[in-house]
């Protein structure tokens, strides 16, 4: 039974909503802070650019983001409000780096509905009150007292029920709001309020204005000296104040972000719905405004906040497209334009859908997303774990050790690669033709196993065997020096770097030598006890005859430094190291593998990493103050070891099976994502592994302003992502839902496509069509068509038929065979009774509809009576986002609400009522709006782990989350779920949020606690917490700390 | 209906103002059903309908013969019309023949608010009745000193279980179910009660509307009422302009009244109030004095002019509070609907179309908060009103004889209404007639009838 569910975020919210610029972290730093839906980034400006700090998870959907600054402080609080009436005022702590909750509170109503325009939190220019715009016809206000505290909260009738826009005024002596707003005859118009905070009233403003531009949807506060706002519109821009009117038309475009330029106010960059970005200026002669002008500046992503930073670079942050930062220079570019982008951030929302497929046939699934809207528009390939891309490959047996070496000290490249085996030492080296050959290194001892090898000064190499370290130089290649082990005693572990080598011997001796030009000079030689300590050694092994050790020293740029220590079983510990003390704090043992591991640093984009060879190949990073575990998508590594050759810059050489790769690695970081822009915005993906090919359907926006869109069906080839052919569909014509299915008695794999007329005058589309394609040397050819009588919303592979949605009804149709041998798709069988059936799923003969406001049910297919039947349905008003199938009685849906549920088949129902009733089982609010289910998963499954055999299921969301959810056995459920609300103790919410309240599933009727589904992202958390915290959890558990961390390690190998 | 699911999608409109699009514009099509039947077993006038406030799925209907019934109005009974045609016959119904049923006319069924274990009836008989639904056998009795003619619960109440009545009585009784007697009686109508309603906001806050015309306030923590509606208390002048308020404090009380009936009859008046700038004369007396002052004057002894205060001229038949527990509609024998601001009290001064009314009975309106409609019953006609200009937007004609009461499901959007007819009439957004004629169909149909 799939009823315990585990939600887990593989992939990040991108979808930039909101971001602010203050002094935040101190009174002398400018820091950037970024709200991506329910996380905040906190970013330094620096002379490098952006560095991030802090990123922090909100137990909320953020509503509004605001920095302000409170009398008598020297730095900016944040304030931020949820879409669930929750808010909080956060502070910096400089001290850890941490944000401290300075208030939090509610601020729901009874009374009143909630707002369809958005929720609005503004703060007074001279701090005396916070507003905010929750509820039609109602506007909150919490007052500050003169210290800066927060006072009780009360509401004041606003008389204006369609409310666009509020803000605050500058320069009013009392706190002044501007209101912009629509009327019933849909006129929009502006008046100002003052704010009465004795009498808990409104008292008219010093100004109004009628009858604006009928596309205003944004004011922009002018701050002194000129004063007043500015209202923005689609065709005009107006400057407006109690004594000044200035208008100018612009080009007709919907702005939707706004940054401020001069803290004069007279400059404004505006971004447009079409990526453009102009600079609005105020011109003005002293305080008196004299008129508006405006530029283009040039293209950025379509912007839904903009920025300011410092020094004409200026953040974009998008929810369509990825996220920039960009500078604005002085003079324009050879195309006319202003803006340089200098850096991006990627952001797969909104993810309107996806498909699992696996390319590589490797077992490890890759998501491709159809990403972004408009020109921003793309598809984005996400794969996990670290690639490594093979450039070489010699098959080559027992591989014990591997080293690179330099033919001289300056040369940046490796020639030489040492390749030890248990009783001899090959030598491979690039050739002239770029090659990889064995040669010879004359002063190398060949006959036995290489400890260690590494280049020293003086062109010179050493190489450790198990009774000798020898010397050789670089280019004669000859033998310079040896010093050879006691008598009796042979060398097991060594290490060096270009001046030092430090060997233990058996019975436990530590020498100590130093390298100068051709001598080796033993400079000390000690006894060690058993339980000494180890400071800096690099190298280390064998130690306490049981267990195969391995320590490492790990300096990562930023960052704490670390020491990690690999054991003989998989496991690996790590310490953190205090420089000056030597001491080693905060343990903490992960699981990597199952065979003994083998550390080694390498250096990709001028960062170190760790690579831990086992059966399990992981990359170590430090990220954020963190340890990162990363896999690396290779089977297994007995071995590896860095070789930047002439030939194969930055690439690994890597040991495992039988074999001896040379490639190079990505990127290292968890998610992998490649970027296909489409210039136009795909809808629905589908992949034929047949042909080997992806079909999208996809539109483009003519031109920017006009509302035209061309809609096509398109095919791109699945390793190139080159469109190969494209079938352009009618005008008016809308790609609904796409499928690669075969029919019964047809070997062929056709390409299947649901259209909608989307005709102007119509509510709803009566007319569409089903187009049957099949792919023919790479192009698209259609086979046949059927016209349908409304919108085909879904379409589904049903028993070698075809199962389609159509407006309210489920139509089955069958493949039918004419009599001139051409195919037509004919109906079989329909079920009425729904409002839109918008999303299907089936499973042998049971079919799962989504609906549009009716939950989900459950239909049947009687082959005896060729007919759809209704079986049972959830009686619940949700309005569903998307639907899949766990198993053969439990279904999974979203809702617009961002939660989730689990529905049960009730079979063994006593009373036919029972059984016709789809039973809620679980229910989460997510906080993300789900585009798709989909079955599969992002991570290679090994048979042998636990984890192997839970079922997942991948969802892509608006904000750009991927997310899994995986079913799990029940008491790993009852095990994570007492541990889940032990964290909820131990981990406190970022502004006091509460984590209950938030994934308790929420909707206009009702508020109920979760059930039946964990939140991964915080169970998670318990592998970052402290040793102190984590012991405080285990005792709470009743479970080690060690057997607490196996289980959520297991865990995060689901994504 | 593509298009905006397209952009709920990509996440350029939220959610929720999808759904509020969706059933607007569902709303706005909303014509008799095609393919949805309530068979009525009454046999005398439907005076009362409501669907359950937990599930949205059942109905619940009272009518004159003593008898009431309940339907499921998602899983239909039965199909007529090759399927296309769903049928709802009642659950089950308990009329004179159940031996501890009513006597007369059932004016009043409503369910009980937290689940549907429960519902409770009100007569002519002088009876409340509380029934149990699954054994439907009544578990509670209230006597009433006269008719009863209306029965509310509140749908926010979590610490009381009050079933408040309007009677031939003047005063208001509130029955307890959790004891089984009555908690209160509120006194200050002066005839009888025809109209009973439990505020949206607040579950200690109760409105009666009386046969004397007066809409009263009543929190029943409280003895006496606070608050009587008046009629000619209009909004206009309740939030001064900042350039008059200094001034406004000096200019005597008397002038507001005066300057308030300029603009009467003004469509959506507070949105405009000051457009033509003749608010400059305006005074404070509006809302901040009189809402503080008004609390401590409600005690017993209100001012007996306050106390004589009208809503409407002749009985109040109808009351309902918006969702959002802002607003007030009140309809009267005089054929007036009125829009009452509940926080300051004032008439709204929206002027809707003039209707007819039934004078003799208490009507049952419903509003759709999504659209800003509100559903009255004019004689045999069902009309949909605007609720902010006043306007007509929809009209139900179906019915042969007067309309009596309406339910609105926000869920579904839905109307039903009942009449003197017999007939419960559900009224639902139009669906094409999907009667799908391709060419394979003609065919399923014969595998379908054998």
């Amino acid at each position: 039974m799939s009823t315990w569910n585990y939600v887990v975020t593989a992939h990040k919210p991108t979808n930039v909503t909101h971001s602010c610029v203050g002094n935040f972290s101190s009174p002398q730093e400018l820091n950037l802070i970024v709200a991506k839906s329910t996380r905040i980034e906190i970013h330094l400006l620096t002379s490098q650019g952006l560095q991030p700090m802090l990123d922090v998870p909100i137990y909320g959907r953020i509503a509004s983001l605001e920095l302000f600054r409170p009398h008598g402080e020297a730095q900016d609080f944040l304030f931020i409000a949820t879409e669930r009436y929750k808010f909080c005022v956060l502070q910096w702590d400089t001290e850890t780096s941490e944000l401290i909750t300075r208030a939090m509170g509610d601020v729901s109503d009874r009374i009143g509905r909630p707002t369809d325009n958005g929720q609005i939190g503004i703060i007074d220019p001279d701090c005396r009150l916070i507003g905010l715009h929750l509820y039609d016809g109602l506007f909150k206000v919490i007052p500050f007292d003169n210290k800066g505290q927060l006072k009780e909260a009360f509401n004041i009738r606003l008389e204006e029920l369609q409310v666009l826009d509020i803000k605050f005024l500058y320069g009013c002596l009392k706190p002044t709001i501007v209101v912009l707003y629509q009327d019933n005859k849909d006129a929009r118009h502006v008046k100002t309020y003052e704010v009465a905070l004795k009498e808990k009233d409104f008292v008219e403003g010093p100004w109004s204005q009628n009858n604006l531009d009928n596309g205003a949807d944004l004011l922009i506060p002018v701050p002194p000296p000129l004063c007043g706002v500015l209202i923005v519109g689609e065709e005009t821009i107006v400057y407006c104040s109690a004594n000044a009117f200035k208008a100018i038309p612009i080009r007709p475009s919907i702005t939707k972000a706004y940054g401020r330029v001069d803290a004069d106010g007279s400059r404004y960059l505006l971004g447009d719905h079409a990526g453009l970005l102009h600079l609005l200026v105020i011109t003005h002669e002293k305080e008196k405004v004299t008129g508006l002008k405006i530029e283009l500046l040039g293209e950025t992503s379509i912007a839904s906040t903009i920025s300011y930073l410092d020094n004409a670079v200026v953040f974009i942050g998008s929810s369509y497209g990825d996220s920039q930062v960009i500078k604005l220079n002085p003079q324009p570019d050879a195309k006319g334009s202003y803006v340089e982008v200098l850096d991006r951030y990627v952001n797969l929302g909104p993810i309107v859908d996806f498909c699992v497929v696996d390319i590589e046939r490797q077992g490890q699934g890759q998501v491709v997303t159809c990403s972004g809207a408009y020109k921003d528009g793309s598809l984005r390939v996400v794969r996990n774990g670290i690639g490594i891309n093979e450039q070489a490959s010699v098959e080559l047996q027992g591989i014990k050790g591997m080293w690179s070496l330099r033919s001289s000290t300056d040369d940046p490249f490796a020639t030489f690669l040492v390749v030890s085996f248990i009783s001899e030492t090959r030598i491979l080296a690039m050739n002239l033709e770029d090659e990889l050959e064995e040669t010879e290194i004359e002063g190398f001892n060949s006959q036995v196993q290489t400890l260690f090898c590494h280049d020293a000064v003086y062109n010179q190499f050493v190489q450790v065997t198990s009774n000798s370290v020898r010397l050789v130089s670089s280019i004669s290649r000859e033998l310079l020096n040896e010093w050879n082990a006691p008598s009796g005693y042979s060398v097991n572990v060594a290490t060096a770097n270009a001046t030092q080598v430090l060997l233990a011997t058996g019975g436990g001796h530590l020498v100590y030598l130093e390298i100068g030009d051709g001598t080796l000079t033993e400079v000390k030689h000690a006894q060690l006890s058993m339980k000494s300590h180890v400071l800096t050694l690099t190298h280390w092994s064998n130690w306490e005859g049981r267990l195969f050790l391995d320590l490492f020293f790990f300096a990562p740029l930023k960052g704490p430094p670390y020491l990690l220590c690999a054991l003989g079983d998989g496991h690996l510990l790590n310490f953190q190291v205090n420089m000056s003390s030597g001491e080693l704090t905060d343990r903490k043992k992960v699981s990597l593998g199952t065979q003994p591991i083998t550390l080694r640093t390498f250096s990709s984009k001028n960062t170190t990493h760790v690579f831990a060879a086992s059966d399990r190949p992981t990359v170590i990073y430090s990220s954020n103050k963190k340890l990162l575990y990363s896999n690396v998508n290779l089977k297994e590594v007995s071995h590896m070891c860095p070789f930047n050759s002439a030939a194969f810059p930055d690439s690994l050489a890597i040991a495992k099976e039988g074999e001896l790769t040379i490639g190079t690695i990505d990127d290292i970081q968890k998610l992998h994502i490649r970027t296909i822009p489409l210039g136009e915005h795909a809808r629905r993906i589908c992949h034929q592994e047949q042909s080997r090919t992806f079909a999208i359907c996809s539109l483009k926006n003519r031109s920017s302003a006009d509302e035209s869109e061309m809609h096509f069906v398109r095919l791109l080839d699945d390793q190139t992502y080159d469109f190969t052919s494209t079938y352009p569909l009618d005008i008016y014509e809308y790609g609904c839902s796409i499928l690669s299915c075969s029919f019964s008695d047809d070997p062929n794999v056709y390409y299947c496509v649901g259209t909608a007329y989307v005709l102007p005058e119509e509510n709803e589309p009566t007319k569409g069509r089903i187009l049957v394609f099949i792919v023919e040397d790479g192009k698209l050819q259609l086979i046949t068509e059927k016209e349908t009588k409304g919108a085909v919303y879904s379409l589904n592979a049903f028993n070698g038929k075809l199962l389609a949605a159509i407006n309210q009804k489920i139509q089955l149709y069958k493949w039918m065979l004419r009599e001139d041998g051409t195919r037509e798709i004919q109906s079989e069988c329909g079920h009425h009774g729904h409002i839109l059936a918008l999303y299907v799923q089936t499973r042998g003969d049971f079919i799962v509809v989504g609906d549009l406001m009716k939950s989900v049910s459950l239909l049947i297919y009687k082959h005896e009576e060729g007919a759809i039947e209704e079986r049972a349905r959830d009686y619940n008003a949700n309005w569903m986002s998307a639907v899949e199938i766990l198993d053969d009685d439990v279904y999974l849906g979203a809702e617009n609400n961002f939660n989730l549920l689990t529905v049960r088949k009730n079979s063994e129902g006593a009373t036919d009522e029972e059984r016709s009733r789809l039973e809620v089982v679980g229910e989460y609010h997510l906080g993300e709006f789900v585009n798709r289910f989909r079955h599969g998963s992002l991570v290679m499954r090994f048979p042998d782990s636990e984890v192997g055999q839970i079922p997942t299921v991948i969802f892509g969301t608006v904000n750009g989350v991927i997310g899994v959810i995986a079913s799990l056995p029940h008491e790993q459920y009852e095990f994570l779920d007492k541990l889940q609300s032990n964290l909820r103790k131990v981990i406190k919410g970022v502004g006091g949020l509460s984590h209950e309240q938030w994934r308790s599933f929420n909707n206009e009727k009702r508020t109920s606690e979760a059930k039946y589904f964990l939140d991964g992202d915080l169970i998670e958390l318990f592998l970052d917490l402290s040793r102190g915290k984590m012991e405080e959890v285990s005792k709470a558990v009743g479970v080690s700390v060690e057997e607490i961390s196996k289980k959520v390690e297991e865990l995060t190998r689901l994504h | 209906m593509w298009k905006e699911i397209g952009d709920r999608e990509m996440g350029k409109i939220r959610p929720n103002s999808f759904s509020s699009q969706i059933k607007s514009n569902r709303i706005s099509n909303l014509q008799l059903s095609n393919n949805k039947d309530i068979v009525s077993p009454h046999r005398g006038s439907i005076n009362s309908l409501q669907v359950d406030l937990t599930e949205g799925r059942y109905l619940l209907s009272g009518a004159s013969d003593a008898s009431a019934a309940v339907y499921d109005i998602q899983r239909p009974t039965n199909y007529e019309g090759n399927g296309l045609i769903a049928k709802h016959k009642c659950l089950f119904s308990v009329d004179k023949q159940h031996g501890k049923g009513h006597k007369y006319a059932i004016s009043s069924a409503i369910w009980y608010p937290v689940d549907t274990g429960l519902f409770v009836t009100g007569s002519y008989d002088h009876y409340i009745k509380v029934w149990d639904t699954n054994s439907t056998q009544v578990v509670m009795n209230f006597k009433m000193p006269g008719k009863v003619y209306r029965t509310v619960m509140s749908p926010l109440a979590t610490s009381h279980m009050l079933i408040a009545a309007g009677t031939e009585d003047v005063q208001v009784r509130l029955c307890d179910i959790a004891s089984g007697a009555f908690a209160h009686t509120l006194s200050g109508h002066r005839d009888g009660v025809m109209a009973v309603e439990w505020s949206t906001s607040s579950e200690w806050a109760l409105i009666t509307g009386g046969c004397d015309g007066a809409i009263r306030f009543w929190d029943i923590r409280r003895a006496g009422c606070f608050l009587v509606l008046d009629q000619s208390q209009s909004q206009l002048g309740w939030r001064p302009p900042v350039l008059a308020r200094s001034a406004a404090n000096k200019v005597s009380v008397s002038k507001s009244l005066s300057a308030g009936q300029n603009s009467l009859g003004k469509p959506r008046a507070p949105q405009k109030k000051y457009a033509n700038g003749h608010g400059v004369k305006q005074s404070t007396i509006g809302r901040v004095p009189a809402k503080s002052s008004a609390r401590q004057r409600l005690h017993p002894g209100m001012l007996s002019i306050q106390d004589r205060a009208t809503a409407h001229y002749g009985a109040v038949t109808g009351l309902k509070v918006t969702d959002d527990g802002m607003y007030l509609l009140s309809a009267g024998s005089d054929s007036r609907i009125k829009l009452w601001d509940l926080e300051s009290g004032y008439n709204t001064l929206v002027n809707f179309e003039m209707v007819r009314l039934q004078t003799s009975k208490a009507i049952q309106l419903a509003i759709s908060q999504e659209t800003a409609q509100v559903f009255v019953p004019c004689m045999t006609v069902v009309k949909a009103f605007d609720i902010w200009s006043g306007k007509m937007s929809l009209a139900f004609h179906g019915h042969y004889e007067s309309v009596n009461c309406c339910w609105f499901s926000s869920q579904d959007q839905e109307l039903y209404t009942g009449g003197n007819d017999r007939q419960i009439l559900v009224w639902s957004p139009c669906e094409p007639i999907t009667d799908d004629m391709d060419a394979g169909h003609t065919k399923d149909q014969d595998n379908w009838s054998d």
